[in-house]
């Protein structure tokens, strides 16, 4: 008989993503080239927003040797004038997955900044070459770091550290990967083409392997107001969140030690003197406000143990038993274990329950969502059978799960909170667009807040037609937290909701000069795959781009109907211009006159009719 | 060809009339267009509905006529603006024609505008252009001198004096070719001088045409033969009534012995629906006298059977009002009944020369009792 050995090993976010890649969009030559200028762009983008810095970006591809044919090693640089990254950081930050500064509840471009570290590693693996990263802080010194990920232990390994002097703040970050830029080509072009679209206050410039340069200059000189980080919303929180924030909430009972004790002598103002027990307390009253936790839940303790320091340093707390209000310790002296009874009326009381089993319900409520005052807190605890002052720390699995699906079915909580948004605002859209597309005929719309499954969401939409728009349209440009989307549009539900349009109805036929740009803003969009390219369809986000679109569609038919007047108009005069004189001259032949006769009244007066027609359009456009 | 002075003024003077009453019309019409021009005003005409429901059938003239029913053509009206320019550049271009006595056939029509910078999309639009000046004016294309492309042929007996420009004055005898001649403008528009012909026998074929006058038909029943080349041109039946009205000569009418021949017949007697706008193109007495499907039995004639569209033909035709009685109800029933038709050709069965030996002597013979 052999027994079977089953073997189970951990393994490192590292190696997972190694073996995962195709999540992340690493999936091919092709693809990796443009997910990896994505995340390098986007992050240089988030740096400089959350500074309030106005960036200028630039991304360079160059082949290491151009000669060979596609897949073949490029090297991808992107610069920022963003506020860089200490340099004590920057090991951890790019040669390790899962090192994050962007876990906090507010709208960014990359979630967790995962993105960045998996190009670097997707570059490691296809090229054996190390990042270069270059970073300046201060505007004075620059950090140049080569590193690689050691992929089983997920450890940055430094390969050369340099410093030097430089006059720029800012971040550069150049990987070696392996990429098809001839197949890949068309897609970056048009990401670096759309993001300065949606990010019309950067300044972002391309230089390909081919020696084209794509410059994009900003043309809006103000940063959008930056998004807030705020609590999250009751209808978007799960039982794990909840349990993370019991333990954010909770505090361990300190462990007593010599430097605990010492730490408390010290707050109370007493380092060089001995109270006995009495005096302690009352200095501990006179001081009550400006301690520490830590330090009150010392004192709470010593009020029930009837202890100075010199005793209490002889135990050794065992237990805290709120429900059987008793104290169990470890006497060193007795070598025994003791307990005392609590008096539940005293105010140390409450403040070791506070500490034990967390805050009441109510309090929890109140001060760790979004949006929910006393009155609903009680409320809610009525509609989800709780008591109110239910102590968080005490709730069992089961009364988790319970209170969980309450949130998630209580309706009376107010609408998500949007200052964590931040809507890129009608008027820099509707700029770009203008300068983008240069149309006829340009209405933009930003929709109020709004919210999906407690997580709050903004529709911003602009909708052009004619002048230098192509036709075959409408053309389709879609945004997500100031991101253009590129691949697999084929599921989204901005298409769904632009193809169960009826055109006809807004007098719109054929195959229209015809631009729609939405932009969908979300503290998390719902994307349908990892690879963040199409955004799936939640009833409210799609009930948010109907209204935004249907808006639209209704000016832009008002402006065809115009238009198509004012083209009736001119056509008529045109016509009336071209017909009227042979019919004056065939006339007057039959009638055997020698003149025509003055028909340029005629003429004249449709003409005015005309112009009146126009200047009312005009003045319906501005 | 002989010049007969002392008459030929006389003709001379009669076309000039009608021309100058022509002219006169078009010059009227010309007026009040440039008038309105003038005035700053946009100029319109009145044009009768061609639409079925203003044809209706004149029991009186016996042929089908416009009713009152008239719609405005308006140069302001967008939509009308340019087939008003059509029908001014009509009336200006007839004018021309007149004037000047030269012909022109509807496809010249067609392209002449285009030196005008009037577009027709094709010769269809003309063609209709063309049909709304005879509304208006209530003549025929030919008096503006606008001709068909010609089918149409007539041998016989027949002195004819030409008005056409540069052969004023000539005439010339209808039997001295024997393919025939043409029914053309400068034919439809000479004056009828003399005949021997007691008879005019319109056919449907050319083929038969041809035999008839190899059987001298002209000379043994004193005849004219008109080939009608199928449904008989306008040209042609402006030629047959006056041949009818001027010469006093009775006219046959000779059809393959189906729906469509009884239908040439008729269209002859008493015009299409078509031209209900139009009067001067009928005949009112003459007389189709065969083939008709009562002789398809009596002359065992080998028959083909009907077709689906004759069928249908027929069914159409019972609704006509000038279906309602006579030989025209009667032999349209047996087409109905018998479902099979004969051609003229049919007689060849009994020999090439049997339609004009016994058929036609039988037939002339029965006309004048009908």
């Amino acid at each position: 008989m052999s027994s079977i050995k089953e073997q189970f090993n951990q393994i490192s976010p590292s190696e997972f993503f190694y073996s995962n890649r195709d999540l992340a969009g690493f999936s091919n030559p092709t693809r990796s080239l443009y997910t990896a200028v994505r995340e390098f762009v986007e992050n240089a983008l988030d740096a400089c927003d959350q500074k309030g810095i106005l960036p200028d970006v630039h991304l360079s591809i160059k082949a290491i040797d151009p000669d060979k044919p596609d897949p073949k090693p490029y090297i991808l640089t992107v610069k920022d004038n963003g506020p860089g990254i200490d340099p004590v950081h920057i090991p951890l930050a790019f040669g390790t997955v899962l090192y994050g500064s962007k876990f906090g509840l507010k709208q960014a471009r990359g979630m967790f900044g995962l993105g960045a570290t998996m190009a670097i590693l997707y570059g490691q693996i296809t090229t054996n070459k190390p990042v270069i990263v270059k970073s300046s802080t201060d505007g004075e010194t620059q950090d140049v770091f080569e590193l690689l990920l050691d992929i089983k232990r997920n450890k940055p390994v430094i390969v050369k550290h340099t410093t030097k002097e430089i006059s720029k703040k800012g971040l550069s970050v150049s990987i070696c990967l392996e990429g098809d830029y001839s197949k890949a080509g068309i897609k970056i072009r048009d990401y670096v083409y759309q993001t300065s679209l949606i990010t019309p206050y950067a300044t972002i410039t391309f230089d390909d392997p081919k020696g084209q340069k794509f410059s994009h200059p900003r043309f809006v000189k103000n940063i959008p107001p930056p998004p807030t980080i705020i609590r999250p919303h009751p209808h978007g929180i799960d039982v794990e969140r909840i349990r993370r924030m019991i333990v954010e909430s909770q505090f361990e009972i300190p462990s007593i030690d010599d430097a605990m004790i010492e730490k408390v002598r010290k707050d109370l103002g007493l380092s060089k003197k001995n109270l006995a027990f009495t005096a302690i307390m009352e200095k501990a009253k006179k001081k009550w406000k400006t301690l520490p936790r830590q330090v009150r839940v010392v004192i709470a303790l010593m009020s029930f143990l009837k202890m100075d320091f010199e005793k209490l340093n002889k135990i050794k707390i065992e237990d805290i038993d709120m429900p059987n209000k008793k104290l169990f310790y470890w006497d060193f002296g007795d070598s025994q274990s003791k307990s005392i009874d609590m008096d539940p009326e005293s105010l140390y009381y409450k403040q070791l329950t506070n500490t034990v089993q967390g805050e009441p319900l109510t309090t929890f409520l109140t001060k760790r969502l979004q949006r929910i005052g006393p009155t609903t807190a009680m409320k809610f605890a009525q509609f989800a059978k709780f008591k109110p002052e239910k102590r968080m720390g005490t709730m069992t699995n089961q009364e988790l799960v319970n209170l969980s699906d309450a949130l998630q079915k209580f309706d009376d909580f107010l609408a998500p909170d949007s200052s964590c948004l931040a809507p890129l605002g009608a008027d820099p859209l509707e700029k770009g667009i203008k300068k983008f597309f240069n149309p006829d005929f340009t209405a933009v719309v930003q929709r109020p807040a709004s919210a999906y499954s407690g997580f709050p969401f903004i529709i911003e939409m602009g909708i052009a037609y004619g002048g230098e728009i192509k036709s075959g349209g409408p053309h389709v440009y879609r945004f997500a937290n100031r991101i253009p989307l590129l691949y697999d549009e084929g599921s989204d539900v901005v298409l769904k909701v632009v193809h169960d349009t009826d055109w006809g109805r807004y007098k719109i036929k054929g195959e229209p000069p015809f631009v729609i740009v939405s932009h969908i803003c979300s503290t998390r969009i719902p994307y349908k795959t990892a690879g963040k390219e199409n955004v799936a369809d939640r009833p409210e986000i799609e009930r948010e781009l109907r209204l935004a679109l249907q808006f639209l569609s209704r000016k832009l038919a008002a402006y065809m109907s115009k238009r198509g007047q004012a083209e009736m108009a001119k056509k008529r005069s045109n016509l009336y211009a071209k017909y009227i004189p042979m019919i004056a001259e065939f006339c007057t032949e039959l009638a055997g006159k020698k003149k025509e006769p003055n028909y340029k009244k005629l003429l004249q007066e449709e003409n005015s009719i005309q112009s009146k027609v126009k200047e009312e359009n005009e003045i319906e456009n501005q | 060809m002989k010049l007969k002075t002392s008459k030929s003024k006389d003709r001379k003077k009669k076309s000039d009339e009608k021309q100058k009453n022509i002219l006169e019309m078009l010059k009227s019409h010309g007026a009040k267009v440039y008038d309105d021009l003038d005035n700053g005003q946009f100029p319109k005409f009145s044009i009768p509905s061609r639409s079925v429901s203003n044809i209706v059938y004149d029991k009186k003239l016996r042929q089908y006529i416009l009713g009152n029913n008239s719609a405005l053509r308006s140069s302001r009206n967008f939509a009308q603006l340019r087939s008003f320019t059509q029908l001014m550049w009509l009336a200006f271009f007839a004018n021309k024609l007149t004037k000047e006595k030269k012909s022109s056939t509807l496809r010249d029509v067609y392209y002449s505008s285009q030196a005008f910078g009037v577009e027709f999309e094709d010769q269809g639009e003309s063609d209709n252009i063309i049909v709304d000046l005879e509304s208006v004016t209530s003549k025929p294309r030919e008096d503006f001198h606008i001709f068909p492309e010609e089918r149409s042929s007539i041998f016989g007996d027949l002195n004819i004096e030409y008005t056409i420009p540069g052969y004023e004055g000539k005439t010339m005898n209808l039997s001295n070719h024997p393919d025939g001649y043409s029914i053309g403008p400068s034919l439809t528009t000479a004056e009828l001088v003399d005949t021997t012909a007691e008879i005019v026998i319109a056919i449907e074929k050319g083929g038969l045409f041809t035999r008839f006058v190899e059987e001298q038909v002209d000379k043994k029943f004193k005849s004219i033969i008109i080939n009608t080349g199928g449904q008989a041109p306008r040209s042609t039946r402006t030629l047959l009534k006056r041949l009818h009205d001027e010469m006093r000569l009775p006219i046959i009418v000779l059809t393959d012995g189906d729906v469509y021949g009884e239908h040439i017949a008729m269209v002859i007697k008493s015009g299409s629906a078509n031209a209900a706008h139009l009067r001067d193109l009928t005949v009112p007495d003459a007389k189709w006298v065969g083939v008709w499907a009562t002789d398809i039995e009596k002359f065992k004639l080998p028959t083909i059977p009907m077709t689906e569209s004759d069928i249908k033909r027929c069914y159409d035709l019972q609704k006509d009002p000038r279906y309602q009685d006579g030989i025209w109800k009667k032999e349209l029933d047996v087409f109905l009944k018998i479902k099979r038709k004969a051609e003229l050709e049919a007689f060849s069965k009994y020999g090439l020369t049997n339609i004009t030996d016994k058929y036609l002597p039988q037939k002339l013979e029965l006309a004048k009792s009908l």
